[in-house]
């Protein structure tokens, strides 16, 4: 890892959930502290397993690392900080305000934003206050996923050039306005992660194409904040060893295709590659070896399971979803496990059935567009949601509603709360809301959703809404009827997608809990690309198949009432013969 | 020069462009403010969320919270006399309370007690 010859004060890492960068970033802070340095490594997932990782319990601040003289750990947990904030903000008021307004208060306190916001204060003071760390020679961050993080990363842009340009003082700026104050500590957190001097921007990814056009995007975007020291590793790289093994020769050609075609904007960056461990890297010893040359391969062990006993695949879940004739189905689950293929796969295979079908995609390379429409598909139509387009539209249609009757400066208001950062996220929810609607008659497959979390809100968001206007109209129909329907397990199907492994999993149990609480039950589990009923003979690669096992076990035990096993295919699954793949039972695809 | 405080309910901005549907009468308010402020006028408006202490000093709105809870808001209070309740006014009765002379242009006003992005929109 060269970024480790030369590196800068703030490591900081990024990537898709299950790409591996809290091992990087643990593996980083472990090697900085060998060498005598003092390192904080600091987690700002909600999900954090970094506890997990170095095998300590850690707190939400710098906690000494036993085994490692050097490296101290903490978690920043964004709701203990999102609570402290509206404490911070409501708890004066206490006895001082009536009860009725201090609830008011809590409420408009508990949306998303302030969630974001009080993460991101807790994140600047570290970044942007070089006091809070003076103590420590590296501050390693090992980020929550990209999505999540490049918000952000982009806010303190967003709400410094805000406050810079609002003239009014009446903008959109929401809980923020509680720490204008602070806004000098942010300025100097952009500053931070634009000084190639002090950070460097460490970029995750796995050697897959949609990983690799994911972290395209996310270098793109910090480029254009300004942050430049950017560095790849390519992490999971494996190079068979075993000719005769067929799935292991045909997993090392599409890691090295990947690997060629990548877009580039990476292939520009200085880059590490990090072979595919055998198993999940957890404690320190094997933390020390990341990156090193190595590894001796004890005797893989046997897998504990015959074949018969996995999980069916997604056919066996087509009956069930064909059976009501409409509705939507939505692949739910973090970036890189597969949603897309996985809503591609159950879209075609609805269309194959005869039905009407509608799969709308916000995958932005617009990839399974593509291949299906080539191959056209009766029945079948493919949709896109597009975030910027959205936000255009969204605002042009407010612009000529509600903005209609307004004079020049009244629209220049209304134009400058709409560049607000709230304006994409209802933009999106508004035409998630539409594709939904659309369930009604046919069916609509969907890569995507919001989370629970936002439904939940969402849901408040509504009654408060009913109660202050008593005049339900004014909200769209789709929107109206959205939770209804979303919570109709006759009109709407999650699947949660994962990967078999330790962070997509205990992420998307966290994802099951959000959807629960907005009284959403999944309907199925997806566990893709698996090893483990596969016929390989490799040794690291039996090894994974053995890492797996525990992880389908719990996922079947504990997380789902019915799990569809996908496994790990040869060729990319793209167009219709690859999705159609995807469907076929895990039994035909073993040699 | 006339003093104009509007104290309003919790929410996030004051046009109301984060909420699931934007209200027009809360866009036009902002803009009528705007214009009250263009002429001269000493406007101040108060969010609960972002200004409580703004609420909790000033007797008239303790009292009105008190008695009638947060459904009073918005309250227009001019030079220190409440004249509005529960509603966003019109351009007409802010000129008018002001004295404020308006030219004769004018699209039909709409009062409405419509609110915008309060409670947990999830936006702001």
């Amino acid at each position: 890892m060269q970024f480790l010859n030369h590196p800068t004060r703030n490591l900081f890492f990024t990537g898709k959930g299950g790409v591996g960068k809290t091992s990087m970033a643990c593996a980083s802070a472990v090697q900085l502290a060998d060498r005598g340095l003092r390192v904080l490594l600091v987690s700002t997932d909600p999900a954090s397993n970094l506890d997990e990782v170095l095998g300590t319990p850690l707190a939400g601040e710098p906690t000494p690392i036993e085994s490692v003289p050097n490296l101290f750990a903490m978690n920043l947990d964004p709701e203990v900080a999102a609570h402290e904030y509206r404490e911070r903000m409501v708890g004066p008021y206490r006895g001082v305000l009536p009860d009725a307004a201090v609830r008011s208060m809590e409420e408009q306190f508990s949306g998303s934003c302030t969630l974001e916001i009080a993460a991101f204060d807790e994140f600047a003071k570290l970044l942007g206050d070089k006091q809070a760390t003076s103590q420590f020679d590296h501050v390693v961050f090992d980020t929550a996923p990209t999505g999540h993080t490049l918000r952000l990363l982009t806010l303190p842009s967003a709400w410094t050039g805000y406050i810079d340009n609002n003239t009014t003082g009446t903008s959109c700026l929401g809980p923020l306005a509680g720490l204008q104050a602070q806004t000098l500590i942010y300025k100097q957190t952009v500053a931070a992660l634009a000084d190639a001097d002090c950070t460097t921007l460490v970029l995750v990814t796995r050697p897959e194409p949609s990983a690799f056009r994911e972290a395209a995007r996310t270098s793109r975007e910090l480029q254009e904040l300004g942050v430049h020291n950017q560095h790849l590793i390519v992490n999971g790289v494996f190079k068979s060893q075993t000719p005769t093994d067929e799935i292991a020769t045909a997993m090392s050609r599409r890691g090295d295709e990947a690997v060629a075609a990548m877009p580039a904007e990476l292939a520009g960056l200085e880059r590490s590659t990090v072979p595919l461990a055998c198993s999940g890297l957890m404690g320190v010893d094997s933390l020390r070896r990341v990156g090193q040359t190595e590894t001796s391969h004890s005797p893989a062990p046997l897998a504990t399971r015959s074949h018969a006993d996995f999980p069916a695949g997604l056919d066996s879940l087509m009956d069930e979803l064909a059976a009501v004739g409409h509705g939507v189905i939505l692949a739910m689950g973090k970036g890189g496990v597969g949603k897309t293929t996985v809503a591609a796969a159950v879209a075609v295979a609805l269309a194959e059935r005869g039905f009407d079908v509608h799969l709308s995609t916000t995958d932005p390379a617009a990839h399974v567009s593509a291949t299906i429409a080539a191959d056209e598909l009766a029945g079948l139509s493919v949709g896109r949601i597009d975030p910027a387009q959205e936000t255009a539209d969204y605002t042009a249609e407010v612009m000529q509603t509600a903005g209609k009757d307004l004079d020049a400066e009244g629209k220049a208001l209304l134009e400058e709360d709409l560049r607000s950062p709230c304006t994409e996220e209802i933009a999106v929810f508004r035409a998630f809301a539409r594709a939904v609607s659309e369930g009604a008659n046919r069916f609509v497959v969907l890569d995507t959703a919001p989370t629970g979390h936002t439904i939940l809100l969402l849901d408040s968001a509504l009654a408060y809404h009913r109660e202050v206007t008593r005049q339900a109209s004014q909200i769209p129909e789709s929107v109206e009827k959205l939770l209804p329907r979303l919570r109709d397990p006759d009109f709407t199907r999650v699947l949660v997608v994962t990967l078999p492994e330790a962070t997509p999993v205990h992420e998307a149990a966290r994802l099951q809990q959000d959807l629960r609480r907005a009284e959403i039950e999944p309907f199925a589990w997806v566990i893709n690309q698996s090893l483990a009923p596969l016929d390989v003979t490799d040794p690291t690669l039996r090894q994974r198949q053995h890492h797996e096992l525990p992880f389908i076990q719990e996922v079947e035990s504990t997380l789902a009432t019915r799990v569809a096993l996908v496994p790990w295919q040869n060729e990319p699954p793209t167009g219709l013969a690859g999705l159609r793949r995807i469907i076929s039972a895990p039994s035909s695809l073993t040699h | 020069m006339t003093k104009v405080q509007i104290y309003d309910k919790a929410m996030c901005c004051s046009t109301g462009v984060c909420g699931p549907q934007v209200d027009p009468a809360l866009a036009k308010f902002a803009a009528d403010l705007d214009w009250l402020k263009s002429q001269g006028h000493d406007v101040a408006r108060f969010n609960l969320a972002q200004a409580p202490a703004e609420f909790a000093s000033n007797a008239h709105v303790q009292k009105m919270l008190a008695e009638e809870g947060v459904e009073c808001l918005p309250l227009v209070i001019v030079d220190d006399r409440v004249v509005s309740r529960s509603e966003y006014p019109s351009r007409e009765n802010l000129a008018m309370w002001t004295g404020t002379v308006m030219k004769p242009k004018a699209t039909l006003p709409m009062a409405s007690d419509s609110g915008c992005c309060g409670g947990n929109s999830g936006c702001c």
